[in-house]
């Protein structure tokens, strides 16, 4: 099913918006400072995005990921810098009409049945209320449609909350933790959506599961302490280590023992240059490789 | 467009305030239509002084809805979709208005049928009261609640259940119409207007003074949710 999701999402969005060209958007943000009561989490923040692609958001808790996106949201407003949507400044045109935002809050208004929440916000976005039945279809949640909110586990509202983004189309996506609460599984469904998105759109999506990042992520922009850490091509990155494993048969006596963890034998290379010849090494000895991956996930000393 | 949702949705989410306070507003009229020696004399004089105490416990689910809204994170997409601040907090007192004007409708038509079946007549005197102090003084009141209630809860950690700003600022919204109830039983029938019209035009300035206020302080990062 996720796969008919992200192959037909782009024609159905696209559909509803006759106006918008593929790609052509572009978020510039200068020297931007922001936070909270007058007390700033960002500073001197500064980046361009201009190609459809995910851009993935990293940093520890209190790094300033969600100041980020609520800035970038326009729904706080820059102490310093200056942030342009399409080339509007924030603040001083409509951009909010450029904008499709997920908080990590589910943003859900009490009382409601799932499609009623979904037509609040339809009617909010000035859409059909009908979309709402769209979306619900669109994320496979027909089954919770007339349930209450407030009644479904905290994954079946993250799935809800998410199906919100669909309502309309924009050119750029904010995603603030999308998957947080879901089975590896619903998750899977909704970075498949998610990839739909970024053949066009920008797509800013941040995250705590290095792996995830690393999977769907063109770019990075890491946040540290509230500033630019790192913005660029995470497959431009390199871990301070590069360890693989290798799970093999018949390496006893030629790969050191005491290097094995579980199944895999730690290899530490000067980089991934270094695998093919080690394998080749391996091969002449007579030790059967079953698999190579790599240990070290490069977003990790982001982190650290 | 967002206030009729917002109306519709705080009549969902208060109705049964809306009931319990018309309900109790009613109840109030019979009881003292009933035990009243000469009910031609005290309701015309205390009918008009209750009804704003039970507009502001009808109209308590539009505070509600802008704290649930709050704390549930609506606020925040809202003014993601670009709707200012003010608009928000406007949207909370209009619909408390729409539900002072509901309940307010209800008893007053329901309670008036009420006392003209039991053989009150309907004075000059009854009508001014109800113009000048009942309708001014229940919307005046609701809207000082909802006014207090949504800065509150906007400057202050969430709390749940009677310890929150939901629970407590009825409490202090009824405190100027209990107040007037006391002491215009104190006061000589020739100053009966000049009080109850006073407190009235007095609590209309407190809410524009306090709608006024505000601004400066609920910065937009007080409509985010706590959580």
């Amino acid at each position: 099913m996720t796969e008919d999701l992200a192959a037909n999402i782009r024609p159905n969005l696209g559909a509803r918006t006759p106006l918008r060209s593929a790609g052509g958007h572009r978020i510039e943000v200068q020297g931007l400072s922001s936070g909270y009561h007058g007390q700033p989490i960002l500073h001197d923040v500064s980046f361009t995005m201009e190609e459809p692609a995910i851009y993935v958001i990293l940093g520890p808790n209190g790094a300033g990921k969600t100041t980020l996106f609520r800035t970038l949201a326009g729904i706080l407003q820059p102490y310093r810098g200056t942030i342009r949507i399409d080339g509007i400044e924030t603040g001083r045109g409509r951009t909010a009409s450029r904008l499709q935002y997920l908080s990590h809050i589910d943003g859900f208004p009490d009382g409601l049945r799932v499609v009623e929440g979904l037509r609040f916000y339809a009617a909010v976005e000035g859409v059909p209320a009908s979309e709402a039945d769209r979306v619900i279809q669109l994320l496979g949640i027909e089954p919770l449609r007339d349930r209450f909110f407030s009644e479904l586990s905290a994954g079946q509202k993250k799935r809800c909350s998410v199906a919100r983004v669909f309502l309309q189309e924009r050119g750029i996506y904010l995603l603030d933790e999308p998957t947080s609460n879901l089975d590896p599984k619903l998750a899977r469904e909704i970075r498949d959506l998610v990839l739909g998105l970024s053949r066009n759109d920008l797509v800013l999506y941040s995250s705590h599961n290095l792996f995830e990042a690393k999977e769907i992520g063109k770019y990075v922009l890491a946040l540290r302490d509230g500033k630019v850490g790192y913005f660029g091509l995470l497959s431009e990155l390199r871990p301070a280590r590069y360890v693989i494993g290798v799970r093999a048969t018949g390496a006893e006596g030629i790969l050191p023992a005491d290097s094995k963890r579980g199944e895999y034998y730690l290899q530490e290379l000067a980089g991934p240059e270094e695998v093919p010849k080690l394998v080749a090494e391996l091969a002449a000895k007579g030790v059967q490789i079953r698999e190579v991956k790599e240990m070290e996930n490069p977003l990790e000393d982001l982190f650290t | 467009m967002l206030e009729g949702i917002t109306i519709r949705r705080t009549l969902l989410i208060g109705w049964r305030y809306l009931a319990i306070g018309t309900a109790m507003g009613l109840l109030l009229t019979v009881i003292l239509l009933e035990s009243s020696k000469n009910p031609n004399v005290t309701f015309p004089s205390t009918f008009p002084l209750e009804v704003p105490i039970f507009a502001v416990l009808g109209a308590t689910g539009g505070l509600m809805t802008f704290s649930s809204d709050r704390t549930k994170g609506v606020l925040e997409y809202l003014l993601a979709y670009g709707v200012p601040p003010r608009t928000l907090f406007t949207n909370g007192l209009l619909a408390t208005a729409a539900l002072s004007g509901i309940i307010l409708g209800l008893i007053l038509s329901l309670g008036l049928v009420v006392a003209v079946a039991k053989g009150v007549p309907m004075t000059e005197g009854l009508w001014k009261s109800i113009a000048l102090y009942t309708i001014p003084m229940s919307f005046a009141s609701a809207l000082f609640t909802s006014t207090v209630g949504m800065i509150w809860s906007s400057i202050s950690t969430p709390r749940t259940g009677m310890n929150s700003p939901v629970g407590i600022a009825p409490m202090v919204g009824v405190g100027p119409t209990v107040l007037v109830l006391i002491l215009a039983e104190g006061v000589p029938s020739s100053e009966y207007y000049e009080v109850t019209v006073g407190a009235a035009l007095l609590l209309v300035a407190a809410v524009l003074a306090l709608v006024s206020l505000s601004a400066r302080l609920l910065g937009r990062e007080r409509f985010l949710s706590p959580l």
